[in-house]
């Protein structure tokens, strides 16, 4: 019995890719006017299934239905036909086109000049966009050019374009994943107003909470299969969560409380300058203590990411000093910082923090290759290379499918960054410095180097921490710095901040 | 005449050759594909124009003193042009071969295939042992009354026919790029192919054709040069412009206008030297210095201002479809 509902209908759809069953015998319904889920871990298969719908890829077995009837979807063109549209987590944009004409790339409307020679009108295209913009309270100006746009905007920019196209169906691929919290409650208003107007949703995430926040059902994959399609209003995150991990998700961490030893980094009237010569931080001043875990809280673009860099000495110092151990290494290069005891994981672990086109076993000796028993007389001694690497890939639970020798690129996000973690903490050293440790990763890494980092605390290490995630903040801090416009507005232990306070001044609301 | 006036004229005379061939470099490049091959192009372009120029003479194909064979030619040259393009799109686009590569290639090419075919086509179709086609010279022309404006005057004295073409060129090509949806496509493959891909266009097809119109522009260059220069064609056509078009282009910005500009200024520089060197009253062999003085002056401009240049985003990225 046809369900006139029913806009998606996926049968028994199976798609392997060499070596892995990517989607194994998937059925479900979606339905128009809801908000859908796909909630699963890193390689749970959510995006491919998706990318099946959007004519990326054909499944191996299986049917698509779309508004009843089958379809076969070859190209992402002919699912616009459809009125699929899908923001796929790396933005389609041009960035040195401005937002409309972007909106209006491939279908550009075509006027006559003096009635004979045609030329791309962008007028009428400007006052469309700004409608729609308008309508849905997208906050976005049609002539402003991409590459001066932030992140959520030019997010803002892909739904306009769906929104132009007419999607009917709506796909986003892990849309808060470079987003901030408040950009992120923003972006589901803006998905709640898009089912108001009867589009369907289908969100694929990793991240329950913002499930629990926008959608009506929710289905869950892992390895592959579909464990099950969830009312969300009726399930509870902790349920979701143990059906998407395979086993009961332990959401907290034992924390003792820490006992501060002496000081190990002192930052004092530290000011730095970005590449256009403005401050983006200004008279930075606080200590972190041995055992103790300073974690700076603050919205993106405060300077809190200028000033890691700066203490890391990947950015040059203005004014102000740098004390590790009451030695001042304001100027020092990186690598004497890092024979001190300085290390890094830095925000960007693809791009700063690995070189990619590495084997792993390169990449995990990549801050010590230069020394015994690597290195003897400027010659490189691969076998301990490959024993080094086989005992960090052991002790710190790195999969990777050929061992020391795997392509670095070849591997996970969350195990890219489990290799990092290695790498660093092998450094022994005295103070560690993480920016965004657990961006883009699932729960159960997230949670591993959440641990982490208090483990190594507990071991009397200073520990740095900078996030953009509140929750992770309140998890493992001992102190909390909140930074807003470049500036330390409030330095204070955990324990003496609710959520609430440290939020306004993450704001610049309230003031010290 | 004074200097002032040779200066403008033959710094004309040079800067527009020099325009389009760059014009044709920044389609390729802004559709994301390096075109180091502008040397080799404008070169078997001139090649087939002056082949067929000469043809028209020897063959009495048109009344002697006919101006039609020069104006043909250009046509002739264009379509030569971007005919042997086709090796570069074809390399580049569809076997997705390195670009600098392939450019560099074309252009060694087209130095011994020209100088090969010219002296084989003299010898069994013309029986002569040259290694040239003889050419007549263009004619100059002169607007009467604004040529008598003091300084400006000398933009409208004594000018070649096909300088004319090229400011036509020059708008018809400045609006294609900025102003319609071709142009639309090819500045969009060059910065970000797979939004291109994504709006449902096809990113080799738009490539493919702004190497083709690299390789016509470049023709029509390199016959302008062999009418202007040289009256003939042979081996001396490849004197370096393809690569001073593709400094211009790069100083330009990958912009037109910009690159009008810079290709004004490296016509001046080259023809405001000769003239001083005639001042001087200097032997002719350190007068062969003046040759250098736009290349040198490449060198110095792009060294102090290539840092603040935007290459196009995805220039020389080879694109693959399936890989998304």
């Amino acid at each position: 019995m046809p369900d006139t509902d029913v806009i998606v209908e996926m049968r028994h759809i199976t798609k392997r890719f060499p070596g892995i069953v990517a989607n194994d015998d998937i059925s479900l319904q979606i339905h128009t006017g809801e908000i859908f889920a796909f909630a699963g871990e890193n390689g749970a298969g959510k995006s491919t299934l998706m990318s099946m719908l959007f004519g990326m890829y054909q499944p191996d077995e299986g049917e698509i239905w779309v508004r009843g009837k089958r379809v076969d979807i070859s190209s992402p063109n002919e699912a616009v036909a459809l009125g699929i549209s899908m923001v796929h987590q790396h933005f389609k944009l041009v960035r040195n086109y401005t937002v409309a004409e972007n909106i209006v790339l491939g279908i550009e409307p075509v006027t006559r000049l003096l009635g004979l020679i045609p030329y791309v009108n962008m007028r009428p295209v400007n006052k469309a966009v700004r409608e729609l913009s308008e309508r849905y309270g997208l906050e976005v100006d049609p002539t402003s050019v991409i590459e001066d746009l932030p992140v959520s905007t030019q997010q803002r920019v892909e739904i306009l374009k769906m929104l132009y196209r007419e999607a009917e169906i709506l796909i986003f691929d892990e849309p808060t994943a470079m987003l901030t919290p408040q950009e992120i409650s923003y972006l589901l208003d803006i998905i709640r107003k898009l089912r108001e107007d009867g589009k369907t949703i289908i969100l694929i995430t990793h991240k329950l909470e913002e499930i629990k926040q926008v959608a009506d059902r929710c289905a869950i994959l892992n390895h592959g299969k579909l464990i099950a399609t969830m009312d969300v209003a009726t399930s509870s995150t902790r349920d979701m969560a143990s059906k998407m991990v395979g086993r009961e998700v332990i959401f907290e961490i034992d924390k003792t409380p820490a006992r501060p030893g002496p000081v190990v980094l002192e930052v004092s009237d530290l000011t730095v300058e970005n590449e256009h010569g403005v401050d983006v931080t200004q008279d930075v001043s606080f200590q972190i203590h041995a055992g103790e875990i300073f974690a700076i809280a603050g919205v993106a673009g405060s300077g809190q990411v200028e000033l890691a860099d700066a203490v890391a000495g990947l950015s040059p110092v203005k004014t102000g000093a740098v004390l590790l151990e009451g030695r001042d290494i304001t100027r020092m290069l990186v690598r004497p910082r890092t024979l001190k005891g300085v290390s890094y994981i830095p925000e960007d672990r693809q791009d700063v923090g690995l070189i990619l086109d590495f084997l792993l076993e390169d990449n995990l000796a990549s801050k010590s290759y230069f020394k015994a028993p690597f290195s003897q007389h400027s010659i490189l001694h691969k076998d301990a290379f490959d024993a080094y690497a086989d005992d960090l890939i052991r002790r710190y639970d790195i999969r990777c499918s050929s061992g020391a020798l795997t392509l670095t690129r070849s591997m996970s996000g969350g195990n890219q960054q489990k290799a990092i973690v290695a790498r660093e903490v092998e450094q022994d050293a005295r103070l560690m410095i993480f920016v965004q440790p657990t961006r883009g990763l699932d729960i159960g890494a997230i949670l591993a180097i959440r641990r982490r980092m208090i483990e190594e605390r507990d071991k009397g290490r200073a520990i740095l921490l900078v996030s953009l995630e509140l929750d992770e903040i309140l998890a493992v801090a001992d102190t909390i710095g909140v930074m807003f416009a470049g500036r330390m507005l409030k330095v204070a232990p955990a324990d003496q901040m609710t959520r609430e306070e440290v939020g306004e001044y993450m704001m610049g609301v309230k003031h010290a | 005449m004074s200097a002032v006036n040779t200066i403008i004229i033959d710094g004309l005379a040079l800067a527009l050759p020099l325009l389009v061939i760059a014009i044709g470099g920044i389609f390729s490049e802004r559709s994301g594909i390096i075109n180091l091959a502008l040397e080799g192009l404008l070169g078997f372009g001139a090649f087939c124009g002056a082949l067929f120029a000469y043809s028209c003479v020897a063959f009495h194909w048109f009344a002697p003193d006919s101006l039609a064979p020069m104006y043909l030619s250009f046509i002739v040259a264009a379509a030569g042009g971007a005919l042997f393009a086709v090796i570069h799109a074809m390399l580049c686009v569809k076997f997705r071969a390195n670009q600098v590569i392939s450019g560099v290639v074309i252009n060694i090419l087209s130095v011994a295939m020209t100088g090969f075919l010219t002296s084989q086509i003299n010898k069994t179709v013309f029986s002569g042992p040259s290694s040239r086609f003889d050419l007549m010279t263009a004619p100059r022309l002169t607007v009467p009354v604004l040529s008598k404006i003091p300084v400006l005057g000398a933009v409208f004295t004594r000018f070649y026919p096909f300088e004319v073409l090229i400011l036509i060129l020059l708008v018809v090509f400045w609006f294609i790029l900025y102003r319609t949806r071709f142009g639309i496509h090819v500045r969009a493959a060059g910065d970000n192919p797979q939004a291109l891909d994504a709006a449902g266009i096809e990113v080799s097809r738009v490539r493919f054709v702004a190497v083709l119109i690299s390789g016509a522009l470049a023709g029509i260059g390199g016959m302008c040069f062999a009418y202007s220069i040289f009256s003939y064609f042979s081996g001396a056509i490849y004197l370096g412009y393809g690569y001073l078009a593709i400094a211009a282009l790069i100083f330009g910005n990958w912009k037109i206008m910009p690159t009008f500009a810079a290709c004004l200024l490296f016509g001046f520089a080259q023809s405001g030297a000769s003239q001083l060197v005639l001042l001087l009253k200097v032997n002719s062999s350190v007068g062969d210095l003046a040759m250098i003085v736009p290349y040198a002056l490449t060198l110095i401009l792009l060294a102090f201002f290539s840092k603040h240049n935007r290459a196009p985003r995805s220039l020389g990225e080879i694109y693959d479809k399936s890989k998304r």
